[in-house]
């Protein structure tokens, strides 16, 4: 008999799909199967942790030019 | 099923539905079930015995009903036309919505009205002078009118109960003025007291008009009509805001220009000569302010303030369309230009005038797409076939009823979407079990 696993079906590019087995790879308790290329199962109380770990991810390599600016009122 | 008291066998509908039209019928199932119409229990099939009397009545016309309401016999001496109906209704709703803004008009919405915007959290304050728009506010000013019209009416709905009105009652109302026809009068006979009670209500928000108080009939407006239908209503969400600040200018008597206030640099900095607070309020949605003048607010465009709006739900693309239908003259003959010598360049470009500069739209449109760089559904992985039949039969069953969202026949694995799982496991079992 075949089976049934509940999860959450993921789709994404390659280079978010490396990221969330990134995060996985530090707690082994997201991912549940490795689907194929832009395809990945993950717990499905995890969604909401893997999207924040990930705009977190995203966001450090952007440039903010009111940081800047900000960082120059201050001093 | 209408006339036909028997319950059904599911499998009768297999053979009233072409084979290719399976997924449509399963569709269709699904949807009356969801609402409760349609009954199955044991492979049987039990339509709602209330809904088939009524729907039958309906299409035979054997008794009269109210659900699509009494149209008046007599003719009306004062009689009004669409156009008349579609000023009034727009004028009462965009009275609210000014008001909401905080312009300065010559008549505020009543008391019923101003309660309801209290009730409902999108303004705050005792008396109609120190009122003023909340959060929600804002992002219900960007909502089409649909929305905005049935935001309004599930808090009316929330607050009858509470007036004494029986909600069942309003509901009904409600509904019906949804399937009434623009442009004719409607008798005030078969409504009950609630009903009556509600028309003074629904004439403040411009869903229906009457001459007078007294009046024994009254008309539907567009409002009204498309309540509930999805076809264009007065006007879409980017050209109400559009409307509104338009008017907003107007009413002011500034002497800026209605559109064309606005410039944006390529460094994504932005200038708008405007003092009017509706369109503050609008800029501040997804730009982030720096500086205020007496006729003139600077800001910036960041990641984070164009962030901040996708997540209250505003578009990239309503985003760049209220940039470009507000550009300052001096932007858009900016473009023409350019476009112009792009033209004398290459006379067949089939390139589109931007207004914008196209490094702001890409980069808006990023954000955008960065936002949702997954996506996801809930469901069930099949997994562990025993052969390749096993996995072909329900495989091309989840496909047929239109579940199946991933596949992968090398590894004999397939996923399906929560609310397809039971049917493929009763499927499943059907079918394999009985080998």
């Amino acid at each position: 008999m075949p089976r049934a696993i509940k999860g959450v079906l993921v789709e994404c590019d390659a280079s978010i799909r490396a990221l969330i087995v990134r995060i996985d790879s530090e707690r082994h308790d997201v991912v549940i199967q490795e689907l194929d290329e832009t395809h990945l199962l993950i717990d499905s109380t995890k969604v909401e942790f893997v999207k924040n770990e990930l705009n977190r991810l995203l966001a450090k390599n952007t440039y903010n030019p009111l940081e800047e600016e900000e960082l120059a009122a201050a001093n | 099923m209408i006339f036909n008291e028997k319950p059904i066998s599911i499998y009768d509908f297999d053979s009233w539905v072409k084979s290719n039209g399976k997924i449509e019928q399963m569709e269709a199932i699904r949807s009356i079930k969801s609402l409760h119409l349609l009954k199955e229990s044991n492979e049987i099939c039990i339509l709602n015995p209330v809904f088939r009397k009524n729907l039958r009545n309906v299409l035979t016309g054997s008794e009269i009903g109210v659900s699509f309401g009494i149209p008046c016999d007599t003719d009306d001496l004062n009689k009004v036309d669409i156009e008349f109906l579609d000023n009034y209704a727009s004028k009462k709703w965009e009275t609210i919505l000014h008001f909401m803004v905080g312009t300065e008009l010559n008549e505020i919405p009543s008391a019923g009205v101003l309660s309801l915007l209290r009730h409902s959290g999108l303004m705050d304050g005792k008396t109609p002078k120190a009122m003023v728009i909340t959060n929600e506010g804002f992002q219900f000013l960007l909502q089409d009118v649909n929305a905005q019209l049935w935001a309004l009416l599930l808090q009316y709905l929330r607050m009858a109960e509470s007036l004494q009105m029986d909600p069942v009652d309003v509901l009904n109302f409600i509904f019906m003025l949804g399937s009434l026809e623009l442009g004719k009068d409607y008798s005030l006979s078969v409504l009950s007291e609630t009903q009556l009670n509600m028309l003074e209500d629904l004439r403040d928000y411009g869903l229906i008009y009457q001459r007078k108080t007294t009046s024994k009939r009254f008309y539907p407006t567009r409002l009204a009509t498309t309540l509930t239908s999805d076809s264009t209503t007065l006007r879409s969400a980017s050209s109400a805001m559009n409307n509104v600040i338009k008017n907003a200018n107007d009413n002011i008597g500034s002497n800026i220009e209605n559109a064309g206030s606005i410039i944006i640099e390529t460094n994504f900095k932005l200038y708008a000569y405007t003092n009017s607070p509706l369109q503050i309020a609008v800029l501040n949605l997804f730009v982030h302010l720096k500086s205020r003048f007496e006729n003139l607010v600077t800001g910036q465009i960041t990641r984070e303030s164009v962030r901040k709006a996708l997540l209250n739900g505003i578009t990239a693309d309503q985003i760049v369309s209220y940039l470009e239908t507000h550009a300052h003259p001096q932007l858009r003959k900016l473009a023409e230009e350019q476009y112009e010598k792009k033209l004398e360049y290459d006379a067949n470009t089939k390139e589109k005038l931007h207004i914008l500069q196209p490094n702001i739209t890409d980069q808006i449109k990023l954000w955008q797409l960065e936002l949702d760089r997954i996506l996801t559904w809930d469901g069930y992985l099949f997994t562990d076939f025993a052969n390749d039949s096993e996995y072909q039969i329900l495989q091309t069953y989840a496909e047929e009823i239109g579940v199946l969202l991933w596949f992968d026949h090398s590894k004999k694995k397939f996923f399906v979407t929560k609310e397809g799982n039971s049917q493929v496991i009763a499927y499943a079992n059907r079918k394999l079990r009985k080998k």
